[in-house]
Order: C-alpha cells, then structure tokens, then sequence
C-alpha cells in the first residue's frame, strides 16, 4: 500500500506516493530522487541526514515521510543560490577544507545553516555545541568550526 | 612509453605544488551531488540484505529457506548451499605475502557472532528484512573461544584449519638483531609491562555498500565503497569464475574507510550473486549494526615489552612478545604482525632487539586493516615505557625522547637507511611551541581538577613495501586546447589525493591547477592500481602521475621545438605558455598542440610507472589533559601535532588529515572500545550511541605544525605519507600526559574514567 504525501521541497512542491513505513530520509533518497542528504545511521545518531523542516533542523531518519505532508523541507541540494553559485557556507566549507570524504557535510552543513539563521555571531563553543549531534570521522572538526566561524564573519560585514 | 624517475628535475620555484588549492572533489560534497555508491539506483532494482548469525562457533545443521522464497516480492535467497564453496582471500593483495586465504563467501560453519548466512533479494528494503526473519537455521554450536590465551591453550577448538598449532594466523613472527643477553647485562634499568590493547573500529560515516548489474553479455559491473578497486575485481573475477574484463568496479566518492575497506565483506559477492541469479540490478547497503558486526576493527590483543635502559640515558635491550587477536578470519593479520613487530626495532635506537610477533583466530569480529596498522599498538608500548624510564632515570621525557630518536641513516624498520633528522626535528619543534619546559612546571598539584602534559612520538611508512612490492601508474593525456586530463586508479577516500595528484600533473607540466581534470575509479578506463592505503597515494601514486606528465611534457616539447626553431631542450612551459630559453619567442601550449588547417592535433599520452621502496614520515605529539579526579573523566584540552612530511603538496588536506587522525587516536585512547561479550561472543555496542567517539564538543583545539625538513628522494619533490602518522602518536603522548597529572601509569586503552577513579583510589590506598 502507497500514501499519497504532499510536500514543498527546495522550493518545488512535490506529491509522492510513499510507504507509510518509510522515513522521510528513505522518501527524499528514494521517491524524491535526492541523494545528497546521507544515511549513516538509520536511527538519529549521526546527523548526516539532517534536514530543515518548516525551517528548524530535524534528522529526516527519525522523522516518516507522511508525516511531512503539507511541510516545506529543505536538502542540501535546494542550499546554493544557483548551480554555480554555492551558498556562502558551502563556499566556506570548501576553502577551509570542512570536508573530507563528505559523507557527514550536508548534514553538517544543514545544520551550521541552522544555527546562524538563529545566531548570527556563534562562539566557538556555540558551533561546537550547535553540531554535537552530527559526526564527522575526518576531520577532527578543527577546520569544520573553521568555515563555520568564517562563514559568520562574512555574513556579518556583508 | 614509460620513463625513468631520475628524469624528472629537482626543484623550488612551485606554482601548484604547496599551495591549499580549492580542491577538485569538493564543490560536489558540499552541494549534495557527489555520487557514492549507495547512491545509485538503477531501473528495476531489487535490494539485498543478509541474514547473520546469533552464535559464535557453530556447524549450520539446516537452513530453511522455503518460507522466506514464498513471501511476495522476495525475488532470490542465497545460502551456502547455492552459492560458490571457493576458499578466497579476505584481502586479496596479489603480490603480498601477507595476506590468508581462508574465507568463503558462505560456509556450512559460522566463526563468530554476527557473520552472514544468508542473503536475500526482494523488491523494496522492507520485504527483503522481512524475508530474513523467515528463513529457519538449526546450528550445532561448537566450542567457541575468544581471547587469545583460550584460543592459544592446546585443548582449544581449531577456528581455522592451516596446518599451524593453537589458532596461529602465520607463522611467528621473528625479529632479532645485536645481542639481546648483552644488551640487559649492560642495562642499569630493567622495565617490563605487559600493555593490553582494546579494540577500536575505523567507524567510516558511509557503510558498507554496493549495487551491482550483470549485461547481457555476462559482464558484471559492481559499484563499491572500496579502497581497492582493482583487488575487489580480482577477488569477484576468481570466485565468480569469470576473466577480468567481464568485472567491471566503479567507486566515485567514497565516505571514508581509514583501511578497512580494503577487505571484501561478503556483500561483494553476495550482491554479484543475486543480481545474477535475478537478471535485475541488486543494492546491499549495511546497516550501522552490520558495519560493526561484519566490518573490521584494530587488532586488539597483547604486548608483553622489556627494556634495558642505562644511566646515562642509552637503552641497551628490547625484547618484546606480541599477540594479536585476528578475529575469526586472517583478514590483513600476516601484515598487520609483520608490520608492528617490525616498527619496534625503531623510533628509539636500540642494538639489541629480539622480537616475537603473533596473530591468533578467535571466535570474535574481524581485524583488519585500520590507519596505523600494527603500528599504533606497537609504539603505544613502547613510548609509554620510554616516557617512564626516563622518569625514573631523572631525565626530561621529550629530551630523553630526543637523544634516542632514530636519525639519519639508521636503519629503518624495513631494512633502509632512515633520510633525515624527522623525528629529533619534530621533537625540537614542539619542545618549543609548547614552552614544554615551562608548561611543565604546573603540572598535577591536589585539586580536584589536575592537569598534565605528554609527549608522544611515531615514525611510519609511505608504502607496504617490503611486504608488498607496489607499483603506481598513471595515464596523462593532453587535449588539443592544452588541457589536460589525468587517469588514475587511486581511490576517492576523501583525502584530497586527486586533487594532489592534480597539482602535481600541473607543477611538472607548467599549466594551472584548473587545467587539469581527473578520471579515476573505473577499473576499465584507469590504469590498474594496488588501491589507497599505506599513506602511499602522493607519495607513489603522486610520483606516477609526475612521471606521466614529464612524459607529455617531452612530447609536447619536441612537438613545439620546430615552430619555435628551437631545439626542444632550450624549451620550458610556464603558466601555459612555452618559452625559448634566452630570447623572447613563446608561444602558447594551446597553440602548440592545436589541430591547424586541417592537420589533425598529435596525440599526447604519457604514461606513467613506478615503484616505489619506502620513505618514513615522523611526528611527535605535545598533549595537555585535564583529569578530574572526582568523575575520571580526561578532557583532552590542547595537541600540538608536529609532523615532518617531506615536501607538503596541500597543506589544508595534508592537515586535515593529521587533525582527523587525532580525533581517532584520542578515541582508542579514551573511550572507543567494540566490546565482546565473553561467554558469548556477541557484540554489545555495534551503534554510535554506545560506540564512544570523540566529537564535536570532545574534540579540542590543534595547532598543527608541518616541517619539510627530512623530504625523501623517492617522493613527488620529496613528499612523503602522513595518513597514518597522526593516529600513532596521540595514544601515548595522552597517557604520558595522564601521568603527569596524577602520577599514575596505565599500560592499556582505552583509558577510562573508571580506570582513572579506581587507579586513585589504589594511590590513595597505598599512601
């Protein structure tokens, strides 16, 4: 048996027939074509799936696809303002070396988007504290809070 | 044609090489459309997923798979009774010595808690798990043992039946040099402590995945997370029975490994199978869970170590008996042995060695190959009791450290004289940026929180040679606009090595980084390729690559000489643009090799071959921790990693990845442990919840320092490895530190809270 769910996402409303079993990570991987948004876990550990929700961050493996119906959902895809120009963080992530094997980055990247849409001005601490839930296995996050801390700089001369 | 290494000029003037260019991989991660191997889907794709078993040793009496066949949507099941019975390397390096050939891709027997014994096809994820709980399997359990002194008594159960007594992987390992009887009687300090090891996982964030689709010619294309294309090939190829152009592997970016995913897992095959069986494309993705159970760890096991140490600050013995638990299978144990016995007659000079290294089948998960390999154990010992006899011998640690730091022409652990002064530069360097003298002073005290300062020091080696003689290749083509397109068969890690290996392809040839575009991970299109590992991918991989560009290059200068009515030797290429030494006739690369008026542009492919002996990379670790003796808990506060890498060729990725090797190394030292149950067998943390490693807020600042002070003629410019460096050092300078904050010495990892609370309490008691 499929549901019929109804959702905004990256802008682009999207009707899809879904299990009613299956995450909203399984629907945006699968019936949504989306890729970027990662499974590490399967089960809310690792952050790399997470996605924004009607503007706050959620880990879209604890969260089933019909349960999104009539929400707007946000994936790393929908980020850069155009195919060739990434968003601020995304640059940022590239010149600082942020990412590595990048299995962990768009959930890392959804999420510092998260937090300076909420701060603007983080301490080190605050992004730090702000990305406790998304591992990354390569960096030592040395040069993720990097690009996060550069990211906020720019932002707020600009 | 291939050319000769000592073609290629020495140089200073870089353009490319040494600068933290924006790398070529990265654009695609940060915007969501690197493709990785689970990310494929294909039309009418089925999915697969394995069944694993719940006991430790066992024969598999019946396994019925009726039911689970019946169930709608459920397309194949596969079990050891359908499958190849071809015995396989865990590991198939073709040309090592140290690898074993003892796994099938099912047996009738399981060997311990959480091996597949069955594989599933169905329609969706969903049906296929459901499937699993389907299929019925009665086992005869057998004797299980799981540490390496059960497995080493003569009554054990023989795990694995090689014509070796008492579970033995090989043959022991034996190192033996100088004098060892000489070398205690000359002693005027004996230490002796018997370090035990836990057993971390490399917790990759992707897990193990592939897809897989047979054409209708009987040709296999299989897309892996894998470190070893070209060995995954080899290894389906034999036991699929089909020749090597009918395997086709495909790895684009992969989402980390750190070694282990050199090995095949049963899901290469099994996908392979049930693709055939099916005529559809099949997807096998692990779990968390299956990562853990059916992926590789550290070798965990034991290191019995004594040394003889002289007043005056010489150390005279090393005698040391290591055993190392394999797991149930080989896997890279034969090389991992080789490899830690064989570190331990360096790092610090000593004449007289006598060592004994061993692996033992257990009824546990799998070890494997993971950063460090071998070598993180073997140092671990060593360091810490180097660290207290200088203690006890009224010697500073680092300066100890420093008077017996392997130098150069020492011979190294694989049998060539060491280049440079690496380690004693490291240990200089990080005496000084830490102000260690100072630093020092403050050290423990009585409060709640103390706090202490630790050194650690690593060497190890870009290359598996001599285990395995290596050879890197590659293919650079030059377009008919000057562009440039370079072919290799290294793996995508995630380490930044394509975009090194870019940098190097447009150093030697005179044109800019974004000149060049790589092709890599398809074994039918690169050049065959041993895979990424053993910190050798710039430093052989990199060197092949130079030698395919000085190829074109040469090509492209005797093609230029005439119309430029020079000879081609007075030519060089600089920013794209060819120029005639002394006067001012240039011309522009694309100019050069452009078709014109009907005459078709010349092909320019230059290739590129070498092997490689080896080159040792040195570091030395500066720790500060803060042990708070009320909970035990140890805050690793600051690293100062300093590392000597030969000639850096990015560095932002070559210190990204010293700073991610930390976060690992303080994980085995601290908290990563995969625990086994030892009545039976069973994994009791396969989850990143209970699997303890350090993160975001652990994690704490590096200042990381990079000397090229010691570069090695057989390397790119002198470039040599640092992958694996950095996780070998922070293990020991973390416990030295611990020492010197609360004046306690544990011999073992991970170190825990409850380590520290009961230590004290012992100090306490004593007192």
């Amino acid at each position: 048996m499929k549901l019929i769910v109804t959702m905004t996402v990256n802008g682009e409303e999207r009707e899809l027939a879904i299990p009613p079993s299956r995450t909203l990570l399984d629907v945006l991987r699968n019936e949504g074509g989306l890729t970027g948004t990662k499974k590490g876990c399967d089960v809310g550990d690792c952050g790399a799936c997470t996605v924004m929700m009607d503007g706050k961050p959620v880990n879209a493996c604890l969260v089933l696809g019909i349960e999104a119906e009539g929400t707007v959902i946000e994936t790393i895809e929908g980020l850069q303002h155009a195919p060739d120009r990434p968003h601020l963080l995304q640059e940022k992530f590239m010149e600082h070396g942020g990412s590595q094997c990048g299995f962990c980055t768009p959930g890392i990247v959804m999420m510092a988007k998260a937090l300076l849409d909420e701060n603007p001005d983080p301490t080190d601490d605050e992004i730090r504290f702000a990305l406790a839930g998304n591992i990354c296995r390569c960096t030592g996050y040395t040069k993720i809070i990097d690009a996060v801390r550069a990211t906020a700089e720019t932002m707020r001369t600009q | 044609m291939t050319i000769h290494e000592k073609d290629i000029p020495q140089k200073t003037d870089f353009t490319v090489v040494g600068k933290s260019v924006k790398r070529s991989d990265t654009l695609e991660k940060v915007t969501g459309s690197a493709v990785y191997a689970g990310d494929i889907a294909l039309p009418g794709m089925l999915h697969g997923k394995i069944k694993r078993c719940e006991i430790a040793h066992a024969q598999i009496k019946r396994i019925d798979t009726s039911k689970a066949l019946a169930l709608k949507g459920v397309k194949a099941v596969l079990t050891h009774e359908n499958v190849p019975h071809v015995l396989h390397y865990g590991s198939p390096h073709p040309r090592s010595a140290s690898c074993t050939k003892d796994q099938y891709i099912f047996d009738h027997r399981v060997r311990y808690w959480g091996e597949g014994v069955a594989a599933v096809a169905a329609v969706t994820e969903e049906i296929a798990e459901e499937a699993l709980h389907l299929i019925e399997i009665e086992y005869e359990p057998l004797p299980a043992v799981f540490t390496i002194e059960e497995a080493m008594k003569p009554d054990a159960p023989l795990i694995y039946d090689n014509g070796l007594d008492h579970n033995n992987v090989l043959p022991p390992v034996v190192v033996r040099r100088g004098d060892i009887d000489k070398g205690f009687a000359e002693a005027d300090l004996i230490l002796e402590n018997e370090f035990d090891l836990g057993r971390p996982t490399p917790a990759y964030m992707e897990p193990n995945v592939c897809v897989t689709q047979w054409d209708g010619n009987g040709k296999l294309t299989i897309w892996s997370s894998t470190q070893t294309a070209f060995m995954v090939r080899g290894a389906l190829a034999e036991v699929l029975g089909v020749p090597l152009n009918k395997v086709r592997v495909v790895v684009d970016h992969m989402g980390g490994g750190f070694g282990a995913k050199q090995d095949l897992f049963q899901h290469e095959f099994l996908c392979a199978l049930l693709a055939r069986e099916t005529a559809k494309p099949v997807r096998m993705e692990y779990t968390r869970k299956e990562t853990f159970l059916g992926g590789r760890s550290r070798h965990p096991g034991k290191i019995w170590l004594k040394q003889g140490f002289t007043k005056d600050g010489r150390i005279t013995a090393r005698q040391a008996r290591i055993v190392f638990n394999s797991g149930a299978y080989g896997s890279h144990s034969p090389g991992v042995t080789n490899v830690g016995t064989a570190a331990m007659t360096s790092l610090y000079r000593c004449e007289n060695v006598d060592l004994e290294g061993r692996a033992i089948y257990t009824n546990t998960p799998i070890a494997g190959a993971f950063r460090g390999y071998g070598v993180v154990q073997t140092y671990f010992a060593i360091d810490l009791q180097v660290d207290e006899a200088a203690e006890r011998l009224g010697f500073d640690p680092a300066e100890f450290k420093l008077k017996n730091a392997v130098r150069e022409g020492d011979i190294a652990p694989s049998g060539h004289p060491i280049v440079g002064h690496g380690l004693e530069d490291c240990i200089r360097r990080g005496i000084e940026e830490s102000d260690w003298v100072n630093v020092r002073k403050t050290s423990g005290g009585s409060g709640v929180k103390r706090r202490g300062w630790g050194i650690g020091c690593e060497m190890h080696g870009s290359s598996a040679y001599p285990g395995i003689k290596e050879q890197g290749n590659a293919i650079v083509k030059m377009n008919e606009d000057g562009t440039v397109t370079l072919l290799t068969g290294t793996a995508g890690l995630g380490t930044g090595a394509h975009t090194a290996l870019s940098q190097i392809v447009a150093e030697e040839l005179g044109v800019p980084f974004e000149s060049i575009g790589v092709v890599q991970g398809d074994t039918d299109v690169v050049p065959w390729d041993i895979g990424a590992f053993a910190s050798h991918t710039t430093y052989m991989g990199g060197r092949a690559a130079q030698i395919a560009a000085a190829d074109v290059k040469r090509q492209v200068l005797s093609h230029a000489a005439p119309l430029l009515e020079a000879e081609a030797d007075q030519l060089t290429i600089e920013g794209g643009v060819i120029r005639v030494t002394g006067t001012n006739r240039s011309m522009t690369l694309k100019d050069a090799v452009a078709p014109h008026r009907g005459i078709p542009a010349i092909q320019l492919v230059g290739v590129g071959t070498y092997t490689p002996t080896k080159s040792y990379s040195f570091g030395a670790h500066f720790v500060e921790v803060e042990v708070d003796t009320e909970t035990g808990e140890v805050a690793v506060l600051q690293v100062i990693p300093v590392h000597e890498i030969g000639k850096v060729v990015h560095p932002i990725a070559a210190a990204g990845q010293i700073e991610g090797g930390i976060q690992q190394g303080i994980g085995h030292t601290l908290s990563e442990d995969y625990v086994i149950d030892l009545t039976t067998g069973r994994s009791l943390n396969p989850s990143f919840v209970d699997y303890k490693m350090p993160l975001s807020m652990d994690m704490p600042p590096i200042r990381t320092i990079i000397l090229e002070t010691a570069p090695d003629p057989g390397g790119p410019w002198g470039a040599k490895g640092v992958g694996e460096d950095p996780i070998i050092a922070i293990g020991p300078a973390i416990a030295n530190a611990i020492h010197d904050a609360i004046g306690v010495r544990f011999h073992h990892y991970p170190i825990t809270p409850e380590n520290i609370l009961d230590a004290l309490r012992e100090t306490t008691k004593e007192a």
